[in-house]
Order: C-alpha cells, then structure tokens, then sequence
C-alpha cells in the first residue's frame, strides 16, 4: 500500500456517462491483483472531503488506468482534471479476486462492473485459462469492448436482454469451473443464483461506501455467512471480492 | 531534543499529536512508522466483541462525516492476544479506549488491561453516540463520571484520560467532576450527534437514523468546547474536532489544549499527522515561542 500525490497523465472521455483517469508510476503499478483498487481524489478539492474508491482497470507497465463513471460530485470533478494536475492515490487495497489456472471461467460484468474485469481476464488468460467473458448494461452507452459477449436491455448493442439470461444459455452448453462477476446488486444476486444451481464457484466484487478504505473505520461493512453465524466483514479488506454463496443481499 | 516534548498526565510524548480513537489502526503502519507519533490511540475496546451497528453506518455530508458503527471491536481477550502485542512494537505511548456498560464492568476491563504490559494510558470512552446503555449514557451525567473516574482511579496507577461528549448542558461541569474524580486528563469532543435524509425515498440516510458527527464542519463547535474546558479545569486537555491542518491544530492548542488528535482527516490524508507534527515545531521556531508557552496562550 502506497500514499502518493501524482500527475493525472490523461483524462479520457468515453462516452457521457464514463471516463478513463490514466497516471503513471513505477511503485503503484507494482503487485496489483485484479479487484483491487485505489482511494483516489484531489487533494485541491475541500469538497467533496473523502476520497472514493475505483477499481483498477488497465496495468500496463507503470501505466495505470481507471474506468469510472459519472455518478456524482467526486466522479464529476475527477472527469474534468487536466494532463498535470496532481492527484493522491492510496492503494493497491482490497484482497482482489482469487485466482485460478488451467480452468473453464466465466467473467460477468454489468455496467461500471466492467471496470475490474479486463484484467482480471488477462491475468486469467496468462494463467492457461479458458475464458467466456459477458458484459450488460442498459444500452450500447455501456458497451466498452467488442470482443467480449455485449448483452444490452434494448438491444442497442450486442445480445437482447439481461446478461444473466445469456449467462444460464451459456452454462446449458459449456461446464464453467469457476465464475467471477462485478456489477449491480441485482444482477449479482441472479448470477449467484444460477450458478448455486450449478454448483460452480463465483467470486463477487461489492461496492460500498467507504471513508478509509484500509480496514480502520468499519464504515463499510456488508453481512457475510460464516460458519452458522453472520458476521460484518470490511468492504475494503476483507473484501471487495467476496464468496458470492456467503454474502447475505441487502433487501 | 525536540522543542515540543509533552508531559500528559504520566506519560511523556515525543510531540503533541496522536490520531482519535476509532479513526486509525494497525493497517497505516504499512504507510509510515507509527513511533513518530506522540501517542497511539486504539479504537475503544469493550469487555465482550461487539458486532456493531447494521449498515449503512456512513454518510458523507458537506466537509463532515456522519457515522454510527457502534464500537464493532472483537471484545478484550482478542484484542489483548492479537493487537496489543503488535502495537507494543511501537517506540511511543499506546492509550487504549474503552468503553463498558457499567461502573464495575469499566473497573474489570481496566483490571485486566492492567495486567498487560506495553499500556501507557487508557481513555474512558463515555461519549459515543452510537451505542445504547453505554457511552452517552455515561458522560451527559456529572455524578456519574465522578463515580466512574473515582472507581477507576482506585483501580489503575496508569494514566486516566475521560473523553467527553459534547452533546451536553454544560461541558465545564462534567470536565470538572473527572477532575475532581482524579482523572489525569480529559480529550475532547467526540462527534455531534446528526443526521442526513435521502429525500427521494425521504428515508434516513444511516441505519440508525442519528449517528455521531465529525470533520471539519464540527472544528469551530469543537475549539470552543476546548476553550470553555480549559478555562475550567487543571487537568491537560487532548483535543479533536475536525482537526485537518497545522493550522486547526494550533487554534486548539492556543485555546488551551496539551495535546491533539487527528481524526476524520486520516481518511482523507494518513500522512495528515506527520505533517500536523512537523507544522506545530516549524511554528514555534518561526514564532520564537516554546510549545509549553504556547498553550493556552489566547489573547483576550
């Protein structure tokens, strides 16, 4: 774990709602697992007053990239820096996913989901893995990449319809070993459903808000099956990445 | 020799500052070297774990944070096998935070701590909002924190720190029953009591509806609680409150504080300290000033 001020190498925009923030730094990019991510903001804003986590999209070298939509204040103030400007960055924090080799892996992403999993991919792919890769969102708006299986609600881009019904018409042809999915909570909770039935593995990215983002505060705790009890476990550390058979969904 | 060397009740620190207590851990140890701080502070331990509050226990508002927790902790024994040994590591005093839900539970907890080395103080967490039958309910009552203060300080020779709550009538008045309990020192405020409401679903942002509030908005509620303490009282005072620069952290201590404490902003700054340490000592060399004048030095 690293506490830097840096320079914003690049802001790109990809469409309205999403941006890529880039930087560059050889002590960052070292030893980042996928799924792990950074506390990032500017130090020069007094508001909004945490810095707020984003996932860690691209490693390339001592590049190091971030997709991250527009949601609010933070986001919106990040999508405007220019090349130069100095950001902090605390990370690599969380656990990242589990990794395994030689396997059949499903990667599921929906939305600002996709952020984690093109890494997690090439990490996947360089371990021998077979990988099928599905991506949602509502519209082609949250299309990031052509050569994975796009499945858009009104069908502007891709497949039709939700990215879990493509994902169980997937399972009915291919034995998956393992799943890894990052998205919106509902679309989460239907995949961990499907692969119960299936009884394949699936390891879940969660977002929470958080205020330190290394374990101290217990801010951002979810509830987690373990052993015959629930417990809280720390977004920040204990997870993101979780079992998706023990996280117990928010109503 | 550093110019701004403290005496706090019967500990010695390096310098004026530690970090408050539930806003720091063993996790920033990967970011610097923690014996550079005056005073290590724990988040409060209780006698049993405690699972916390349900979420959400968070809420970012304008240049503050809302927050109810509930002093999620994994109870005495963990904590005494687990992190007290690793904060022992560290060349600088360890304050340990407790809180229990009544007199003789507090007075069992400190026995115990007592008989573990490598504990320089303990702070008395009688203020936090965000449980119920302990915290608050300890320290809004004057007679019961001199009944508290009392019992404990029959019970330990270490260094007695009461932290108080600000949500009170008169802040003067259970500051001086500590001290007349034998308390060695007071650290104050914890968080406000407040509140957020999402007003599309008009449901309450927290779980728990009213949770304790902290960051820069609440520094001048605060400095001024510090301020009216430190005229009351003989005891040295540990003050936080939104503290997030050096220049937050003189404002206190010309009020009169002995001490400070760092806490929301670690989650903006984990090296916030650092700078905060060095900041105070560059002042007193440009101001000509030593650090045991500059307390309390308000001109009037």
């Amino acid at each position: 774990m690293y506490f830097k001020k840096i320079q914003v190498l690049k802001v790109e925009s990809v469409n309205d709602e999403y941006f890529v923030l880039r930087i560059r730094d050889k002590e960052l990019t070292q030893n980042i697992k996928p799924g792990q991510f950074f506390q990032i903001k500017d130090p020069c804003a007094v508001f909004p007053l945490l810095p707020r986590p984003f996932s860690v999209y691209e490693v390339e070298g001592d590049k190091l990239s971030f997709l991250i939509k527009k949601v609010g204040e933070s986001t919106k103030h990040l999508s405007l820096l220019k090349e130069g400007h100095i950001i902090q960055l605390l990370g690599p924090l969380g656990n990242g996913f589990p990794l395994v080799s030689n396997k059949k892996v499903l990667i599921a992403s929906g939305g600002i989901g996709y952020a984690p999993m093109t890494y997690l991919e090439q990490k996947l792919k360089e371990a021998g893995n077979e990988v099928w890769f599905y991506h949602g969102g509502r519209s082609s708006n949250d299309v990031f990449c052509e050569d994975v299986q796009n499945c858009t609600e009104d069908g502007s881009c891709g497949h039709v319809g939700l990215v879990t019904e493509h994902i169980e018409k997937c399972f009915d042809s291919i034995y998956i070993d393992v799943a890894y999915a990052c998205g919106p909570e509902a679309m989460l909770k239907v995949l961990v459903g499907i692969c119960a039935e299936r009884n394949i593995p699936v390891y879940v990215s969660l977002e929470r808000v958080m205020a330190c983002g290394v374990g101290a505060c217990y801010g951002c705790v979810i509830k987690i099956k373990e052993n015959d009890s629930i417990v809280y476990k720390k977004v920040c550390k204990d997870g993101p990445v979780f079992d998706g058979a023990k996280v117990i969904w928010d109503e | 020799m550093s110019k701004c060397e403290i005496t706090f009740g019967k500990m010695k620190w390096k310098n004026p500052v530690t970090v408050a207590s539930g806003t720091f851990g063993l996790e920033y140890a990967e970011l610097f070297d923690l014996s550079q701080l005056g005073a290590l502070t724990t988040k409060t331990i209780t006698p049993e774990p405690k699972a916390g509050n349900e979420p959400q226990r968070i809420v970012e508002t304008e240049v503050g944070l809302l927050n109810s927790i509930g002093l999620q902790n994994p109870g005495v024994d963990e904590f005494i096998k687990i992190d007290l040994p690793e904060y022992r590591k560290f060349d600088t005093n360890l304050i340990v935070s407790i809180s229990a839900s009544s007199i003789n539970e507090f007075a069992s907890l400190v026995k115990k701590l007592d008989t573990q080395p490598g504990i320089d103080a303990y702070e008395i967490n009688v203020s936090c909002p965000n449980v119920e039958n302990e915290g608050i309910a300890f320290g809004t009552d004057p007679e019961i924190v001199f009944d508290l203060t009392k019992k404990l300080r029959e019970t330990t020779e270490k260094t007695l720190i009461i932290k108080l709550s600000p949500n009170v009538t008169s802040i003067m008045d259970i500051a001086k029953q500590a001290e007349n309990a034998g308390a060695d020192g007071l650290a104050l405020i914890n968080t406000l009591y407040g509140m957020a409401i999402d007003v599309e679903t008009r449901k309450p942002k927290l779980h728990n509806i009213i949770g304790g509030y902290s960051g820069p908005a609440i520094k001048p509620v605060a400095l001024q609680n510090v301020y009216k303490v430190a005229q009351a009282v003989h005891i040295p005072i540990l003050a936080m409150g939104g503290i997030s620069s050096v220049n937050d952290a003189l404002e206190f201590i010309i009020a009169g504080a002995t001490a400070i404490a760092v806490g929301t902003y670690n989650f903006v700054n984990p090296l916030g300290t650092l700078e905060i340490i060095d900041g105070i000592q560059e002042y007193c060399i440009s101001h000509n000033i030593s650090y045991k004048n500059l307390i309390g030095s308000i001109q009037t």
